[in-house]
């Protein structure tokens, strides 16, 4: 009982000594599976490089075609400056109904038609107005093209209106109009890369994260070796914590291969802030989302449930954590649901490190919430373990 | 190939399944909880972007002007900054997406006739959202500068106002909203979400329900009996295909009759190609089977190659033809986009047959290529 300070000590040793022997074992079976090592590679590498080339979030080339029944200067003027990167112009309608029917077989997404007498209604100074429909099977994208040729529309009028005005009254530098400049902090290029590639990452590392722990823990029950586990001197903790501890050290190998090997030189992709402080919170959501997964397999029996479990779990992480989708955009109950996702808070800070140069001053708060989800994720599982064998 | 031995295989594994109470419940609750979720909780309009201002003029013409921003429903306005050096904090912690500044002599100038630069700050972390905003804030900028441009007009050339408006405002964009008129955001993510359950949940149901013989080598007993390569496969999948097409059509009532997404199609059509997906799918599934040896890489496989992609390259969000031509390639090899343009087209634009059969042509060439490839690989002896 009481042995000293000696003692004390010694049993220390022979507690970490257990849990790196565990974790070793844990990452010998890992990567004795050729599959899954295979997929890792390729998770961290290859399939970040295409989200990072191939992924563009805002409208891109809407294809447009166009139904010009003016023909004068003013409806070609008009119709030229609806180009890349915003919309793609796929030539010129012969009749109206034709157009509908590309749509129909989704080859356009706009059709923009200019009215006859179009120029000579301009240069008369009577209102006239072009059509635009858009194809809105997929919204959010069918607004953008609408917002974007609203605004082109709005400056080909405001250029007209300038030069008429300014005929009589001295150039458009003498118009009261608010001219908009835009500032964009952190990515001033507006680098789809940097964003699509950290956010592939942290895709990967979440998908890897929850479920690698949570099957491996399922399978020891599911082949009865955790009967083994139990019978020996380890304590729950000891049984659960390699299996994390081993997933982490995984991950944070593959994360820093994807950044240093692959997002930097092929994106140039900054890391403004701490290489430490990044690496110890990626470490710290790792333990998070494992503790997730654990505690998955705690409550289930066999693999193929955690499985199912899993996925019903990681598909809303991943859609509405704030990186597929802004946010801003979704409802309340969704961003209430999502502070129980580590991911949420992950995705602040890992953007925040790399794009922002942000610190634990700012990020601490994201730090603590995902520190005490992780916690209670883990206290709980260890909790259920100890149950669930009774 | 006898049926009866199919029949056999299949009523064995329908048995197993059943008796796992746990996995036929998920299998039954996982795409109408995720249907249900995103259903009402993936909105995509961005709306309300937290907003700060910087008023360095303090007139009642720059009042006006910002008040346009704090009063929009597009932004949510969190309060107004003394200096610019304080926007530093707002936007790093996220707590402000955008900052307004309004410059000094911003109403003498303008009251002049003259144009005045406003500027708007941006955190630029997700392009979306950043054009997204620049969009509202050229929006807003426009609609101010319309209605000072008309005020200026009529003064300056002695007209009436409506006359002066149409002087500033000389083309007007009608815009009309085709298949969508209401541009209902969940009207479009409804249908998509159908192609992304029976994308994802099929392919794991197979390759678990196959591997889990494999991993616990109940398999050699398929191995030593009289059953054959194709009566095994076939008898296999037939209640994983049953399952998953029972979800398809339990999607389907979701979308229409809970959500009222309007089915302008045909349903025959969109019951054919929902099961042609199936089996597209679970043929993935089963390739998936026969490459790993245990649930582990299973799990890791299948979802490696169907949650990325789907979310990705599907058409869900990101329209397939906004794509890097890379990324539209690989967006082609990967069945879940021509699913993705049946839903939409029989749901939304009710288009039949003669405008959507390449799609249904590829994945009727999916399913079939799958299993081609599944039989070929699959052995009856086990390897070293």
């Amino acid at each position: 009982m009481n042995g000293g300070p000696t003692s004390g000590s010694r049993r220390a040793v022979v507690w970490w000594g257990r849990l790196v022997v565990m974790t070793r074992k844990e990452m010998i079976q890992l990567f004795r599976d050729l599959p899954i090592v295979l997929f890792l590679t390729y998770s961290f590498t290859l399939a970040i490089l295409i989200s990072g080339n191939g992924l563009r979030s805002q409208l891109h080339n809407a294809s447009l075609t166009v139904y010009d029944a003016d023909h004068s200067s003013a409806s070609r003027d008009l119709v030229h400056r609806f180009h890349q990167p915003y919309f793609r112009l796929l030539g010129e309608l012969s009749r109206p109904d034709e157009g509908l029917r590309r749509m129909d077989r989704g080859s356009v997404m706009a059709i923009l038609e200019i009215p006859p007498r179009f120029h000579e209604q301009l240069a008369a100074g009577e209102p006239t107005a072009v059509q635009l429909l858009v194809d809105t099977t997929n919204a959010p994208q069918g607004l953008s093209a609408a917002g974007y040729a609203g605004r082109i529309v709005a400056q080909f009028g405001q250029d007209i209106s300038a030069t008429r005005i300014g005929g009589s009254s001295g150039g458009a530098a003498s118009l009261p109009i608010i001219a908009s400049e835009h500032r964009v902090w952190y990515n001033p290029d507006q680098n789809e890369a940097w964003f699509e590639s950290i956010s592939g990452l942290l895709r990967t590392i979440t998908i890897f994260a929850i479920l690698l722990p949570a099957t491996a823990m399922a399978r020891e029950k599911e082949r009865g070796t955790v009967e083994q586990l139990l019978v020996s001197p380890l304590t729950p903790l000891q049984i659960m914590l390699p299996k994390v501890l081993a997933m982490t050290l995984v991950i944070l190998g593959a994360t820093a291969v994807a950044l240093f090997g692959v997002m930097q030189p092929a994106f140039g992709v900054p890391i403004r802030g701490s290489v430490i402080l990044l690496f110890s919170l990626t470490a710290l959501f790792t333990f998070t989302t494992a503790g997730m997964g654990l505690f998955a397999s705690t409550i289930t029996h066999n693999q193929a449930q955690v499985g199912l479990l899993t996925l019903l779990v990681v598909a809303p992480m991943l859609m509405l954590s704030g990186i597929t989708t802004p946010m801003e955009a979704l409802p309340d109950w969704v961003n209430a649901l999502m502070l129980l996702s580590p991911l949420r808070y992950f995705i602040e800070i890992a953007y925040g490190i790399l794009l922002k140069g942000a610190g634990l001053d700012v990020l601490w708060s994201q730090a603590i919430a995902m520190a005490a989800l992780g916690g209670a994720m883990f206290g709980f599982g260890t909790w259920r373990f100890r149950r669930q064998f009774q | 190939m006898s049926f009866k031995r199919v029949a056999t295989v299949a009523s064995k594994e329908w048995r197993e399944m059943v008796r796992d109470r746990m996995f036929v419940l998920l299998a039954f609750l996982l795409p109408v909880l995720w249907m249900l979720v995103f259903g009402y909780g993936l909105v995509l309009d961005v709306e309300e972007i937290p907003l700060v201002v910087v008023d360095r003029d303090h007139s009642s013409l720059s009042r006006d002007y910002l008040y346009r921003f704090t009063t929009s429903r597009y932004f949510d306005f969190k309060g107004s900054l003394v200096g610019e050096a304080e926007a530093d904090g707002w936007l790093e912690s996220g707590k402000a997406r955008a900052v307004i500044v309004v410059p000094e002599k911003f109403e003498e100038r303008l009251v002049a006739g003259q144009p005045v630069a406003v500027q708007t700050l941006i955190d630029g972390t997700f392009p979306l959202r950043t054009d997204i905003t620049k969009g509202y804030v050229i929006a807003i900028n426009g609609a101010f500068s319309a209605d000072l441009l008309s005020d200026h007009v009529a003064r300056m050339q002695g007209v009436s106002r409506a006359r002066a408006e149409i002087f500033a405002h000389p083309i007007k964009l009608e815009v009309r909203y085709l298949y969508n008129e209401e541009v209902r955001s969940s009207w479009s993510t409804i249908p998509a979400l159908v192609m992304f359950s029976l994308m994802l949940a099929p392919p794991l149901l197979t390759a678990l329900g196959i591997v889990r013989e494999k991993e616990s080598g109940s398999i050699y007993n398929i191995y030593s009996s009289t059953v054959g390569k194709i009566e095994y496969l076939a008898g296999k999948l037939v209640p994983y295909v049953a399952v998953s097409f029972v979800n398809a059509v339990v999607l389907w009532l979701l979308a229409t009759l809970w959500f009222g997404v309007p089915f302008k199609g045909n349903v025959g059509l969109f019951l054919v190609s929902a099961l042609l997906f199936v089996l597209t799918s679970t043929g993935i599934g089963l390739l998936v089977s026969i490459m790993v040896s245990t649930q582990i890489a299973a799990l890791i496989v299948t979802m490696v190659i169907s949650i990325l992609p789907t979310i990705l390259f599907s058409g869900l969000i990101v329209p397939v033809s906004s794509l890097s031509p890379g990324a539209w390639i690989q967006a082609h090899f990967f069945p879940g986009m021509y699913f993705t343009n049946i839903v939409r087209g029989t749901f939304l634009k009710g288009v039949g047959v003669d405008v959507l059969w390449p799609d249904v042509l590829a994945l009727a060439l999916y399913a079939v290529v799958l299993r081609l490839v599944g039989y070929r690989l699959f052995t009856k002896r086990p390897r070293s």
